[in-house]
């Protein structure tokens, strides 16, 4: 009946002494002490509330007890909120964790700190009813909300200018200043001591820096194009904007302006660092890292942010007369924003780009070692563009993962191009003949695929070489599914009608590569492209399961 | 043992012969024993409560539209007598599964009250809580119109629910009235009738109020004397102007702790505020009224003074929001009750869980020369304290003397003297100037939550948890008036501007304006859902603004005695509001860390317009909400020039 159950009543009764407490009594005493709890709960949020709190402490409780004459309950002398830890294997049971100390090592512990004495100070909330953007008050983010409702209320916009004039108006203070020197020492100083560390995570969670964010921007820029030899002092430059970014009370999106041209300089820069000793290639990564993640905080407030950006990459990209690390650079920040960047940007450029890259990467055609390597690293970025594109394109449509039976005569472009024209008039004649049925055989491809022997997913790796094999291999089972049941058709009819059209045009490969990119869901001609320009190496990006199928 | 008993007084008749005695007995316990039988009968009584009560409510939730919200009405008081008849005749089990029932429909009205009364669970606490024996002793009046009545007796006259019918007739009187039903939005009175009866609170609000200020009062001489020297006055000031526009440059950046800052800002304030005056001067200029207490005379200079700050008052209005300095205390350890800002922000007092009072002098805070000055001029006091080198490290003031947590503190006008009160059942003065108790009033029985200088100084009002609010002097140590009549504890108090009237809020929901001179209740303001927790009255003495628990705050008209607008205004306790001093807006400080400023103007307005609804177009107008950096607001407080001040506690917890 009440909320006390006579259970515990008759508990307490047995812990303070009375052992046989007639179940009567107990049962007679449940409401009551129920009703006295409730009592003594009501005056307790009185007290509660008469000292300005909205939690309710074992202070409250004891003043309630003490309202009522009654003694308080001693022991819970803290005036936090007491800590509960739930009962394991009850719902409803809560208990205080209240561990048993050693006396001992009470008396043998060192002092604790006196606590702080209490103290006021004073700022301003708001002058004329603007609130001055200072530490004390809270970041502008929660400011900037409520205008909205005002708005509302009386259609008056009058607040907005003089929220804009705001960072003029303020003056740095003595603390900010000496923060942002001693800031702007360990980033030209002592970038690989732990204090740059805390440093840098003072940025990111300190609220209150936000009057220093026009100071840093402005010290970025000029640091960037000043060190640009300087490969660690980049770096540091690099972690100072990206804990900027991360800092939930600094309203940055005024200052992109000042630091995106720092940060695309440290993309797409020619030069960086000392070529031959420093590791430029990861400063572009980390950039590259950094503008994505801004294009995807800001890219809704600033429509043209990313636009903008992708212009400057894809000019950087496109043209010859930059050097490869420019190149790696733009791809790399390309491809950080995203496999739909990629593949509409990237990909229809990769052929051609290819052609131009190809004898750079040749031992024979290119003698200088340097020059070299950086084609082998533009050809591996060009390769992780394309395959997490492609991963991307697999994930999100695991019905297109099917072998394309285009697949091999693309493959062979290089290998066995005297034998394509053959082939694909086999397979043009087959898929004609096919097609009414294939409808109805729309069957699950992954489901299909592990009858193929499942085994040589990492096989793959090791016969690089094998290529011709390898297709032929290929070639053969397609035939084979083709003549028993044909599942392989279907999915590749799956790839809608137009694939009869595109098979007519299959004897150019660039003719494919264009239909195929526009059939922008198809990732079966995604694939064979790719693997066309990349050989085997692509196929590390598909998942072992999908890969049966090209087995 | 009653049998027992029972035997001997038979014997005793018997044995003295009283025959007739005798029989009468016997027919009354052969009466009482059929009534007992009567009482196991009444096992399908509960089945009836509960059954009468579903139908009548299904009923009335099926009724017509325009209705349904006067036939809705009814159902509450009848859930509360349902839900107590079972508990008196017993039926606990039967009690609280009605009670669950049915609870939901009116947790949105009355949550609070049903927390109350879900610990009901004996016939004895029936008689122990106040809530009720209120709804016990009391009817419940409820406003129907005609046909909403013979819909609602047709029905009970049809279904012969004795037990509805019972319930209905005995504790609900209905007001009938012609015509077609009230709409939904004049719902507040029909809301909270519970607690006091609305036929009093009717009486009580006829009752005539001089609510005008006081006669001759230093802003009424200022006023006369303003229009004569107006015209050299901005020319002076155009000066003063340009320059303090230059020296608020250079010490922009410094604002931390000088208050001369802070007057200098807010002087420049006030020139400029001065060239609004003309458009936006007083609309209605208050009626004047006698002091019905004797009061004292303050001496020249202070007026001097008074006179100064009203010259260089800035005028606030919607476009001209106030600047508000905010102070805050660090390391409270969550043990700050209550703080108090002096009239010109130079003194801040704040009291504490461990019965301590501190003072802080703004003014020295910023001198860094003071920890080798201790206490300037005071070093003789020194003497008194034990660790006179302890005192002279503190930046504070410490004042002991309570033995229980300090609830309250509130400055005199001139800062002066300082009141605290305790839950060690005290108020103590204090004196700033000599940093040292004075008196110790001693009057009250319960914890004092509440104490405030009147606005003239030398009496001062209180607010306890013994029920009562009592008028005291600064010079005897027993009150002056006791005004008893709330129904709970009385959680705060605010003395009217003119200081024949003092108002209290308390924990029964209601809000009360007392008659200083004879103590009785001249106002009782019935709207608020939960606790009222602050007060303020406007300055010119018409309107009066209180808070409560749930973040509402409410305007009243003092003279008729109705709310104007209620408003959701924060999302939690509402601790302190103030009026700025043309009472043009109202500030409101939260425990959800927000300042609000609200626009007056336009809803006085609204209300003079359309004088006899008070409908949702004179709500209050949100101007402003300032948030602050995880610090409720405990205290808020506009200088005599308009600059608001706000004091509030760091909470550990950010």
């Amino acid at each position: 009946m009440s909320i006390v159950p006579k259970e515990t009543i008759e508990v307490i009764a047995q812990s303070i002494g009375i052992p046989n407490l007639s179940p009567d009594v107990a049962l007679a005493l449940a409401p009551d002490v129920e009703y006295r709890l409730r009592e003594i709960t009501q005056e307790a949020i009185k007290c509660m509330r008469h000292t300005k709190r909205t939690v309710l402490t074992a202070d409250d409780v004891d003043s309630a007890l003490n309202l009522r004459n009654l003694e308080p309950i001693y022991g819970f002398a803290s005036s936090d909120p007491l800590k509960f830890k739930r009962a394991i294997g009850h719902k409803d049971l809560f208990y205080l964790d209240d561990r048993e100390v050693d006396f001992k090592e009470v008396i043998d512990a060192p002092l604790p700190k006196a606590p702080l004495d209490t103290a006021v100070v004073t700022h301003w909330l708001a002058i004329e009813g603007v609130q001055p953007a200072i530490p004390e008050n809270p970041p502008i983010e929660a400011i900037v909300a409520p205008p909205d409702g005002k708005k509302m209320d009386h259609g008056k916009d009058d607040s907005l200018p003089i929220d804009l004039k705001l960072p003029i108006k303020h003056v740095l203070s003595r603390e900010l200043q000496m923060y942002f020197d001693k800031i702007g020492e360990l980033i030209l100083g002592r970038a690989d001591t732990p204090l740059f560390k805390d440093a840098l995570l003072s940025l990111a969670k300190d609220s209150g820096l936000h009057p220093l964010v026009p100071y840093f921007s402005y010290f970025i820029a000029d640091e960037v194009s000043r060190n640009l030899n300087n490969l660690p002092i980049l770096f540091a430059l690099m972690r100072v904007v990206k804990s900027l970014l991360s800092n939930p009370h600094i309203h940055i999106e005024p200052y992109l302006h000042q630091m995106m041209p720092s940060i695309i300089t440290c993309l797409v820069a020619k030069r960086v660092g000392h070529q031959i000793s420093d590791n430029h290639w990861a400063i572009r990564d980390f950039a590259s890292k950094i503008v994505a993640s801004i294009c995807r905080r800001y890219g809704h407030v600033y429509h043209n942010l990313q636009s903008r950006l992708t212009k400057t990459l894809i000019h950087a990209f496109l043209d010859p007369s930059k050097a490869l690390t420019q190149h790696y650079g733009a791809i790399q920040g390309l491809s950080a924003l995203g496999p739909s960047v990629v593949r509409l940007l990237i990909l229809p450029n990769l052929e051609t780009y290819m052609q131009l890259l190809d004898p750079e990467m040749q031992l024979d055609k290119q003698k200088n070692e340097l020059k070299r390597k950086e084609a082998w690293r533009v050809y591996g970025s060009l390769l992780l563009a394309g395959g997490s594109c492609l991963y991307d394109r697999l994930r999100l449509f695991p019905g297109l993962l099917s072998p394309p039976d285009i697949l091999p005569w693309k493959t062979n472009k290089k290998i066995a191009l005297t034998n394509l024209p053959n082939n694909k008039r086999k397979a043009s004649s087959r898929l004609t003949a096919h097609q009414p049925p294939t409808k109805k055989l729309a069957v699950d491809p992954t489901g299909t695929n592990s009858q193929f022997p499942s085994t040589d997913g990492p096989a793959t790796s090791s016969s690089s070489g094998s290529n011709p094999n390898h297709h032929h291999s290929h070639n053969s089972s397609n035939n084979n599914s083709s003549s028993t049941g044909n599942i392989t058709n279907a999915n590749a009819n799956i790839n809608n009608v137009s694939g009869s059209g595109a098979h007519g045009q299959r004897v150019a490969v660039s003719n494919v590569l264009r239909q195929a990119w526009k059939e922008d869901l198809d990732a079966g001609h995604l694939l064979s492209s790719l693997h066309g320009l990349f050989g085997e190496g692509i196929f590390s990006f598909i998942q072992p399961a999908e890969m049966h199928c090209f087995i | 043992m009653e049998e027992e008993v029972e035997k001997a007084v038979f014997a005793y008749l018997r044995k003295k012969g009283f025959r007739l005695t005798e029989i009468a007995l016997q027919e009354e316990q052969t009466r009482l024993s059929s009534d007992a039988s009567s009482l196991s009968r009444s096992e399908s009584d509960a089945a009836k409560y509960y059954d009468g009560y579903g139908k009548l409510r299904s009923w009335a939730y099926n009724s017509l539209d325009s209705y349904r919200h006067e036939l809705l009405r009814v159902l509450y008081p009848v859930f509360i007598h349902c839900f107590m008849d079972l508990v008196a005749q017993g039926h606990m089990q039967e009690a609280r599964t009605f009670f669950q029932t049915f609870r939901e429909d009116h947790e949105m009205m009355h949550l609070r009250d049903l927390q109350k009364l879900e610990g009901i669970l004996s016939p004895s606490h029936l008689e122990e809580m106040e809530l009720a024996r209120l709804w016990r002793q009391n009817k419940v009046k409820i406003r129907l119109c005609q046909y909403s009545y013979e819909l609602l007796v047709q029905y009970l006259h049809k279904t012969q629910s004795l037990a509805m019918l019972g319930v209905i007739n005995e504790h609900i009187n209905f007001e009938v009235y012609p015509g077609q039903p009230a709409s939904m939005s004049d719902d507040s009175e029909a809301v909270s009738l519970i607690g006091a009866s609305q036929d009093l609170a009717r009486e009580i609000n006829q009752k005539e109020l001089h609510w005008g200020l006081l006669e001759d009062s230093v802003e009424e001489r200022m006023e006369k004397t303003l229009s004569e020297s107006d015209k050299t006055e901005v020319d002076g000031n155009k000066e003063a102007d340009t320059e303090d526009n230059n020296k608020k440059k250079t010490d922009g950046n410094k604002h931390s702790t000088a208050v001369n800052n802070k007057k200098k800002k807010d002087k420049v304030v006030g020139a400029t505020g001065k060239t609004i005056r003309s458009e936006s001067s007083m609309v209605s200029v208050p009626p004047r009224v006698k002091p019905e207490l004797t009061l004292p005379q303050f001496p020249p200079e202070v007026e001097q003074s008074i006179l100064e700050d009203l010259r260089n008052r800035v005028q606030l209005n919607s476009l001209a929001l106030p600047s508000v300095s905010f102070y805050t205390f660090l390391n409270t350890h969550n043990g700050l009750n209550c703080s108090t800002i002096s009239h010109d922000g130079s003194l801040v007092a704040g009291g504490f869980s461990d019965s301590s009072v501190k003072i802080w002098d703004m003014a020295k805070i910023g001198q860094p020369g003071r920890a080798s000055n201790p206490q300037g001029e005071n070093g003789s006091m020194q003497g008194m304290h034990s660790l006179a080198s302890d005192e002279a490290k503190r930046p504070y003031s410490l004042l002991q003397g309570h033995s229980g947590p300090v609830y309250s503190v509130s400055f005199s006008p001139f800062a002066d003297f300082l009141l605290s009160s305790s839950s060690d059942n005290t108020i103590r003065l204090w004196s700033t100037r000599l940093n040292a108790n004075l008196v110790s009033y001693k009057g009250h029985n319960f914890p004092v939550w509440d104490a405030q200088f009147s606005p003239m100084g030398h009496y001062f009002a209180t607010a306890s948890h013994d029920r009562t609010a009592r008028l005291w002097s600064v010079e005897r140590i027993q009150p002056l008036r006791v005004m008893a009549g709330h129904l709970s504890d009385v959680d705060c108090v605010q003395w009217h501007p003119n200081c024949n009237y003092i108002a209290t809020g308390s924990s029964d929901k209601t809000v009360r304006l007392w008659d200083v001179q004879t103590g009785n209740c001249a106002r009782l303001f019935i709207g608020h859902r939960s606790m009222v927790l602050s007060l303020a009255i406007s300055p010119d003495g018409r309107f009066m603004a209180s808070g409560d628990e749930d973040g509402t705050i409410m305007l009243w008209d003092l003279s008729t005695g109705r709310s104007v607008s209620p408003i959701i205004g924060h999302s939690s306790c509402v601790w302190t509001l103030a009026f700025s001093c043309e009472g043009t807006l109202l500030a409101s400080g939260s425990a959800d860390c927000m300042v609000k400023l609200w626009d007056i103007t336009s809803s006085m307005k609204a209300l003079k317009t359309d004088d006899s609804k008070s409908g949702p177009a004179s709500r209050l107008r949100l101007l402003k909400a300032l948030p602050t950096k995880s610090t409720p607001v405990y205290t808020l407080r506009f200088s005599r020039r308009n600059l608001l001040f706000a004091a509030g506690a760091l909470s550990a917890g950010s």
